[in-house]
C-alpha cells in the first residue's frame, strides 16, 4: 500500500513539469525510488527519452528560402484579383485605424478644453475677484483713502447689544 | 515581412518537420496578417501579434491534417531503434545533455509527435520542448492558465506513455 502511494508520487513528480525542471531534490528521491521499483524505473527512462527527443525537435528549425517573399506577394495579388481579397482593403483598414484616432484625439481635445477653460471659472469663482476689480476704474487714493466708502450711520446702543448677543 | 518572416519560420518549425509545410503555414500567417492588418491596434508588439497568428495557423493546420495512428516498434527505422537501445543502455540525464543532437531523435520525435493532438503537440513542443514558460503559452494561445497547465501535464502523460510502450517492446523484443 505505501509503495503504491509512493509509485504514485514519483510518477506525478515526473509528470509535474518539464524533466529539466525538476530540483536536485526531486531527482535524488526519483533515483532512489527506482532503485527498487522497476516500474517507475521504465516510467523515469520514457520521460527522460521523451524529454530528449522533444530537445532534439524544438533545435531543428527552417529559415525562408529567397523566393519566399516573392511567392507570398504574388498570392497575395492573385487572391486580390479573385477578389478573395478586397482590392481597397488596405486603404479601408487604415481608415478605420485612422478614424478611431482622430476620434480619440478630438474626444481628449475636447476633455482637455473643459478642465482648462469650464471648470476653472466655476471652481474660482470667489478667488477670481481680485483679478477683476483690477479692470475698474479705481484710482490708488480712492483705494487708500477710501473716499468713495459710504458713510456708516451711528448705531443705537439697542442695536449695538442686539448685534453682540443676538436677539 | 522580410524582418518578420525568419520568426515566424522558426515558430511554424516547431510544428512541421517538412519544408513544405513550414512555408506553406508561414505564407498562410502572412496573406491572414495582411488581411487582418485592421485588427492589430498596436496593443503589444507585432511579432507578438504575428506569433499569435502564427500559433493559430499552425494548429488549424495540424487539426486538418489526419492524425497518425499509434507508432509501434515495428514501424522504427533500424537508425530510430539503434537510438533507443543506446538510449536505453543508460538514460542517465547528463549523458544525455552532452550527447550530440541527432536527426534520427527528431526524426522519431516528430513520429511520435504525429501520433498526438495538436494541442498537445503545442504544449508539449513550446514548454518541454522550448523551455518556454506557461504564460508564454497563454499569451500565444489565448488560453488560460489552468487549461495550460492541464493540456501540459496530460500531455506529457501520453508521451511518456507512448514512449515507454516503444521502449518495453524494444525490451521484450531483446
Amino acid at each position: 500500500m505505501k509503495d503504491k502511494l509512493i509509485d504514485r508520487h514519483i510518477i506525478s513528480l515526473i509528470e509535474s513539469g518539464p524533466l529539466a525542471s525538476l530540483s536536485e531534490s526531486d531527482l535524488a528521491t526519483i533515483r532512489v525510488h527506482t532503485d527498487h521499483c522497476s516500474d517507475c524505473l521504465g516510467a523515469f527512462q520514457a520521460a527522460q527519452v521523451s524529454a530528449i527527443l522533444l530537445k532534439e525537435r524544438a533545435s531543428e528549425v527552417f529559415e525562408p528560402s529567397p523566393f519566399f517573399h516573392t511567392r507570398v506577394m504574388a498570392n497575395l495579388r492573385e487572391r486580390q484579383a479573385q477578389g478573395t481579397l478586397a482590392p481597397l482593403w488596405t486603404l479601408a483598414r487604415l481608415w478605420r485605424s485612422a478614424g478611431a484616432l482622430a476620434s480619440t484625439m478630438l474626444a481628449t481635445v475636447a476633455a482637455l478644453s473643459v478642465l482648462t477653460f469650464v471648470i476653472p471659472g466655476n471652481e474660482l469663482g470667489p478667488a477670481s475677484q481680485p483679478v477683476t476689480s483690477l479692470v475698474h476704474n479705481y484710482s490708488a487714493e480712492e483705494v487708500i483713502l477710501d473716499e468713495n466708502a459710504q458713510p456708516e450711520e451711528p448705531l443705537s446702543d439697542d442695536q449695538l447689544l442686539t448685534s453682540i448677543y443676538g436677539e | 515581412m522580410r524582418r518578420y518572416s525568419p520568426r515566424v519560420f522558426r515558430f511554424a518549425s516547431k510544428f512541421f518537420r517538412q519544408r513544405s509545410l513550414v512555408e506553406e503555414a508561414a505564407q498562410e500567417v502572412f496573406l491572414k496578417a495582411f488581411t487582418e492588418l485592421g485588427s492589430y491596434e498596436g496593443r503589444g508588439s507585432m511579432e507578438g501579434w504575428l506569433t499569435r497568428i502564427t500559433t493559430n495557423t499552425c494548429l488549424n493546420l495540424l487539426r486538418s491534417s489526419k492524425r497518425r495512428p499509434e507508432l509501434v516498434a515495428s514501424d522504427l527505422t533500424d537508425d530510430e531503434t539503434a537510438w533507443l537501445d543506446s538510449n536505453l543502455a543508460g538514460a542517465a540525464m547528463e549523458r544525455h545533455q552532452k550527447s550530440e543532437r541527432s536527426l534520427v531523435a527528431a526524426d522519431l520525435a516528430g513520429r511520435v509527435l504525429e501520433t498526438m493532438t495538436p494541442d498537445d503537440q503545442l504544449v508539449l513542443t513550446l514548454i518541454d520542448g522550448e523551455e518556454n514558460s506557461v504564460k508564454d503559452v497563454v499569451d500565444v494561445t489565448g488560453w488560460s492558465e489552468s487549461k495550460v497547465k492541464v493540456q501540459a501535464f496530460r500531455a506529457r502523460r501520453r508521451m511518456r506513455e507512448a514512449v515507454e510502450k516503444l521502449l518495453s517492446r524494444k525490451k521484450d523484443e531483446l
